[in-house]
C-alpha cells in the first residue's frame, strides 16, 4: 500500500532543516516534494538597511561553508560598478581563500556522505584531512569560517609566507590520493552504497537547470571558473572535472578530482603570488550608482549576485541566487524508484546547503 | 584493501586526537577579544559605522566626555574595527579567546570613557587628538600653542596662517573668532 513520509525538518542525516516529503510504495520511492524555508533570515532586505562596509560583514554569513564565496562575489559586483581594478596579488589571495574554501566545503561534504553510508572510519579519516585546511585559513584570516577577507578593492589581509602553507598542500594531497579517493572509488561498502543510485541523466540535469558539481557529474561541461574566469583562473589555467554517469558515485568523484585541481590551483597561486598592493583603494568605499551582475563558482556551483547601486551609503538591492537554491528541487527527480534507505545519501550526493538556499 | 591500509597505519601511528600541549599555533591574525584604548581615540564613529551586528556604539556627557561601548554578544570578530580605525585605537588581541560561554555576563561589556578637554583657546569642550598623531603634525614645526586647540580653533589657526602668507604685513584681525 502507498504511503506517504515525511523526512525532515529537523533532520537525521544534514544540519539543517528541509524537509523532503516521500510517496512510497513498500521499499521504493514513488514520487518526492522538496520543501525549503525554514531558515529563513532575510538578508537580502537586510543588505538593504546596511552600509557597503557592514553589508560585507552580513553577506559572509549567507552561508556558513562558503562564506568567503558570498563576500567576495558581492565585492566583485560593487568593484564593478565603481569601476575598480583588483590588484594582482589581491586576486591571487581571493583565489587562495576561494579554493580553500573549496577543498573545506567538499571535504566537509565527503566526511557527511561517508557518514550517510554508515562509513564511519571513511568519515574520520576524511575530517582529519579537513582539518588540515582549516589550520591553513585560520593561519592566513584568523578565523576557521568567516575569513573576513574580502573588502571592496581588494584583500584586507595578506599571505606574507606562501611556502608555509605548501607542507599541508602536500599532506592533503597524500591524504586525498592514498585514502579517500582510492576508498570512495574502490571500496565495496562505498560502491554499493553509490554506483547507479540516484541517476541523473543529462537531460534532466538540463531540464532541472542543476549546477556546478551536480551538473558536472551528469555530463555538463559548466564551470564559471573556465566558461567565464574571473580573479586568477585565467593565469592559473583550470580544468574542469566532467563525468557522464550522473550517479551518486559520479558525484563523488568528481568533488574528489576537484579538490586535487583546488589542491593545484592553490599551490600554483601560492608560488606565484605577485608583489603588490593588497588593496585598490584606500578608507571607507563609494560607490556611485549603477549595476552589475556577478557570477562565481561556489563549492556548490554557480552563485549569482545582482547589486544595484543607488549612490547612497547603502546598496539598492541586493538578489543573491545561490547554487543550492537550483540543485536542492533536482532531489526531486534523483529519488523516483531508488530504494527509501538510499533517500539520505542521494540527497546529501546533492550537497545542499540550506542557509544559502533561505538566506 | 585501502582500509586495511589505513588500519595498519593508524596501529603504527600515535593518537592524533590532541593534547592540550599540542594545540596549532594561534595566527598572528587571529581575532580575539577587542580591547580599546581610551587615549587614541578620536571618537570619530567609525567604528560604530563599518560594525555591523551593532556592538559597537558611543555615548555623550555633553561637555565632560564622549564614551565608547562594546557589548562582546553582539560582536563577530570581523576585525572591521580594527581595520578602519584610523588612530589604530582599537585591537582584537590574538592572546585571549574571541568567544566566551557567559556572552551576557557584565564583564563582557566594555566602556572606556573619552574626557573632554577645554580649547585652550575659546575654551570649548572637544576630544584631543591622541598624543600619537599630535606627534607626528607637530613634528613639523607647527605652533607649540595650538596644540590644546579645539577643531574649530586649529581651522581657524591654520586659515590664519594662510592669510598671513598672503598678506605679509601680518594685518590679521586677532577678533576672528569662529563662531559656535
Amino acid at each position: 500500500m502507498p504511503y506517504s513520509f515525511p523526512l525532515g525538518p529537523y533532520h537525521p542525516a544534514l544540519e539543517e532543516p528541509f524537509k523532503v516529503k516521500v510517496q512510497c510504495k513498500g521499499e521504493v520511492i514513488e514520487s518526492a516534494t522538496v520543501e525549503v524555508g525554514f531558515s529563513y533570515r532575510g538578508i537580502e532586505l537586510l543588505a538593504q538597511k546596511r552600509n557597503w562596509v557592514e553589508v560585507i560583514t552580513l553577506i559572509e554569513r549567507v552561508c556558513g561553508i562558503c562564506s568567503n564565496t558570498h563576500a567576495m562575489t558581492f565585492c566583485l559586483a560593487a568593484e564593478t560598478i565603481a569601476g575598480i581594478e583588483l590588484p594582482k596579488r589581491a586576486a591571487h589571495i581571493r583565489t587562495i581563500i576561494a579554493e580553500l574554501e573549496r577543498l573545506h566545503s567538499h571535504l566537509l561534504w565527503a566526511g557527511v556522505g561517508a557518514e550517510d553510508i554508515g562509513f564511519h572510519s571513511l568519515f574520520m579519516e576524511v575530517f582529519t584531512l579537513r582539518e588540515r585546511v582549516m589550520d591553513t585559513l585560520e593561519a592566513i584570516s584568523g578565523n576557521r569560517v568567516n575569513y573576513g577577507m574580502n573588502c571592496i578593492g581588494g584583500v584586507l589581509r595578506d599571505i606574507p609566507d606562501p611556502a608555509a602553507h605548501l607542507p599541508a598542500l602536500d599532506a592533503l594531497a597524500k591524504g586525498l590520493g592514498e585514502v579517500v579517493i582510492p576508498t570512495f572509488t574502490q571500496n565495496p561498502t562505498a560502491l554499493a552504497r553509490t554506483r547507479g543510485v540516484g541517476r541523473l541523466s543529462r537531460e534532466q540535469a538540463v531540464e532541472w537547470a542543476v549546477v556546478g558539481p551536480v551538473a558536472r557529474a551528469s555530463g555538463l561541461d559548466i564551470d564559471v571558473r573556465k566558461d567565464q574566469p574571473y580573479l586568477s583562473y585565467a593565469d592559473l589555467g583550470f580544468e574542469s572535472v566532467v563525468r557522464p554517469e550522473g550517479d551518486v558515485q559520479a558525484r563523488v568523484v568528481v568533488r574528489a578530482l576537484e579538490m586535487m585541481e583546488s589542491v593545484r590551483l592553490i599551490r600554483e597561486a601560492l608560488l606565484s603570488l605577485p608583489p603588490g598592493p593588497l588593496r585598490a583603494t584606500q578608507g571607507l568605499p563609494e560607490i556611485p550608482a549603477g549595476e552589475a551582475t556577478i557570477r562565481t563558482e561556489a563549492p556548490r556551483g554557480e552563485a549569482f549576485y545582482y547589486v544595484a547601486s543607488e549612490g547612497g551609503a547603502s546598496p539598492a538591492r541586493v538578489k543573491i541566487r545561490t547554487p543550492s537554491f537550483v540543485n536542492i528541487p533536482a532531489i526531486e527527480p534523483m529519488v523516483m524508484g531508488q530504494p527509501l534507505a538510499d533517500l539520505s545519501i542521494i540527497q546529501a550526493s546533492v550537497d545542499p546547503c540550506i542557509s544559502c538556499t533561505d538566506r | 584493501m585501502a582500509m586495511l591500509k589505513t588500519i595498519l597505519g593508524n596501529l603504527l601511528r600515535p593518537s592524533r586526537t590532541r593534547a592540550p600541549a599540542d594545540m596549532p599555533v594561534v595566527p598572528p591574525t587571529y581575532r580575539g577579544a577587542l580591547t580599546h584604548d581610551a587615549g587614541r581615540c578620536t571618537a570619530c564613529g567609525t567604528c560604530a559605522f563599518v560594525c555591523a551586528p551593532k556592538a559597537i556604539h558611543f555615548t555623550q556627557d555633553p561637555g565632560i566626555s564622549v564614551s565608547w561601548h562594546f557589548f562582546i554578544g553582539q560582536c563577530s570578530f570581523c576585525g572591521l574595527c580594527e581595520q578602519n580605525c584610523p588612530t589604530r585605537a582599537i585591537h582584537l588581541r590574538a592572546d585571549v579567546p574571541g568567544s566566551t560561554n557567559s556572552a551576557g555576563g557584565d564583564g563582557l561589556r566594555l566602556e572606556s570613557v573619552i574626557h573632554l578637554q577645554p580649547c585652550t583657546r575659546c575654551g570649548a569642550a572637544h576630544v584631543p587628538l591622541p598624543a600619537a598623531t599630535m606627534d607626528a603634525l607637530w613634528a613639523a614645526g607647527a605652533d607649540e600653542a595650538e596644540r590644546g586647540y579645539c577643531p574649530d580653533c586649529r581651522r581657524w589657526a591654520a586659515s590664519a596662517r594662510l592669510r598671513t602668507a598672503f598678506t605679509p604685513d601680518g594685518a590679521v584681525a586677532e577678533g576672528g573668532r569662529h563662531d559656535r
